[in-house]
């Protein structure tokens, strides 16, 4: 019997503990397992939602797989050597988004306004990403400060209340941006380029490749097959497709 | 991917708070006074926090919503059956995570209306609860999880009944989530003293427990 492979799932910053996820990454792995042609029970997977713990789990021999957000897989994927199998295909997202950087309206009318300030995002846990992927095209100055936040409604807040902050908005994020009671003090100053959302790799070589193109191959079949549909909805997930990254993206 | 869970909390409905969330076969209500049916809700409230299985959890949330519903049929304005409403609903959230945000929506209508009948009912549970309810959910646009909502939510749990720990641990957990390290151990301190000065039962011990152990986290 093959050894037991496990999948990290590890999305810093988003909501769900670890035992709310736990069933849910379950039943993924099992289906995407039965999907790649791989024997009943030698895919594990684990959720952890704080960075560090899915650092630790990730630095385990048996964790052979990472789910991760995109902002993760830039900042880690050098140190873990992260090879890109599949990009997940988002419900109401797909397999791209667009970052957004929101500022106090007036306030922010270029990058070297940006001095003095603090960017807080979802994603700031990643500030490789931030700098180098969302805000590719707006070369910060050195003074600016990158700040993790699960607590974006209270960082827009800040904005919009003159504090020498801005906020990096996810896709999902900057699209409910209008229902905010003061969005109308609030304005989108810039947009990233498509980048991908979430990143199934393979660590640090732990899985052999005729495995490793299996379970590519049965990941890319999973979003076709209506068994699965429940499955990967669980997980707001709708399929995946062949890794797209950006050529900037470090190679592991 | 990474909206796992706050994945389930997208259908963000505000139905009213008498308004049962889905249809269900007909079958007839439980019986009893108003009272009789709030301390059937709370009792499977507290079963329900303590069942590791998620079919008896689900089992509880439905029997709790039916109450509620007869509760809300007997006396439909009193804060004891919007309250009980509340909670039914809440439980019904952790059981069907898929439809917690619509459900949580409706739970703090019900919360407010219980609040606005009666702020004390329950040691000033109505604001408490909402305060929890605030505190834990995931934020926007995902749920309607909103840290400075639910430490104002807590403060007004406190002042009116300052000596109720559930109260100050409430408010020690806002003040945590949003920032205020100092202010939360003070509230953790107040709570564990304040459960000190209580007789012994199974619900002053958890309290005891709940700030002991945030007390060394901190």
């Amino acid at each position: 019997m093959a050894a037991v492979a496990t999948l990290v799932f590890c999305a810093p910053g988003y909501p769900g503990g670890a035992g709310d996820a736990q069933p849910f990454v379950n039943q993924f792995a099992t289906a995407s397992a039965a999907t790649a042609g791989w024997p009943a029970g030698s895919l594990a997977a684990v959720y952890d939602p704080t960075e560090q713990g899915g650092l630790a789990k990730l630095g385990s021999v048996d964790a052979a797989l990472a789910f991760v957000p995109y902002a993760f897989f830039v900042q880690h994927a050098a140190e873990l050597h992260l090879t890109p199998l599949a990009q997940a295909d988002v419900v109401g997202v797909g397999p791209q988004e667009r970052w957004t950087l929101v500022a106090k309206i007036g306030a922010v009318t270029g990058p070297a306004s940006l001095a003095g300030y603090t960017i807080l995002s979802v994603a700031g846990y990643a500030p490789d990403f931030v700098r180098h992927s969302a805000l590719e095209a707006w070369p910060l100055p050195p003074d600016v400060k990158i700040e993790s936040t699960g607590q974006i409604l209270s960082a827009l807040r800040r904005v919009a209340a003159g504090e020498h902050v801005v906020a990096l908005l996810d896709q999902t994020q900057a699209a409910a941006l209008p229902t905010l009671p003061f969005a109308a003090q609030l304005k989108a100053v810039m947009q990233s380029a498509p980048l991908p959302v979430a990143i199934v790799a393979v660590v640090d070589s732990r899985l052999p490749a005729a495995r490793a193109r299996a379970l590519q191959a049965g990941l890319l079949k999973m979003g076709h097959a209506a068994a699965d549909a429940d499955i990967l909805g669980q997980l707001h997930l709708q399929g995946f497709v062949l890794p797209q990254l950006p050529s900037h993206t470090a190679a592991p | 991917m990474k909206r796992w869970l706050g994945c389930t909390l997208l259908a963000l409905m505000v139905v009213g708070c008498g308004a049962p969330l889905r249809p269900t076969a007909p079958r007839p209500l439980p019986t009893g006074s108003v009272e009789e049916l709030a301390a059937a809700i709370a009792a499977d409230a507290k079963r329900s926090d303590h069942e590791p299985d998620s079919k008896i959890r689900s089992e509880l949330a439905a029997e709790a919503g039916r109450d509620a519903e007869a509760c809300l049929a007997r006396e439909p304005q009193a804060a004891a059956c919007l309250y009980g409403r509340a909670v039914a609903l809440g439980l019904e959230a952790r059981a069907h995570p898929m439809r917690a945000g619509e459900l949580l929506n409706t739970m703090l209508v019900c919360l407010a209306n219980a609040e606005a009948a009666d702020p004390n009912y329950d040691q000033a549970g109505p604001a408490r609860v909402r305060a929890l309810v605030l505190i834990r959910a995931p934020g926007w646009p995902l749920g309607p999880g909103d840290a400075e909502a639910g430490l104002v939510a807590a403060r007004r749990a406190a002042t009116l009944r300052p000596q109720y720990p559930p109260n100050l641990l409430a408010l020690a957990e806002a003040l945590a989530k949003t920032g205020d390290s100092n202010g939360a151990r003070q509230s953790y301190e107040h709570a564990r003293d304040a459960a000190q000065a209580l007789p012994a039962t199974a619900d002053r011990d958890g309290w005891l427990r709940e700030a002991d152990e945030a007390l060394r986290r901190q």
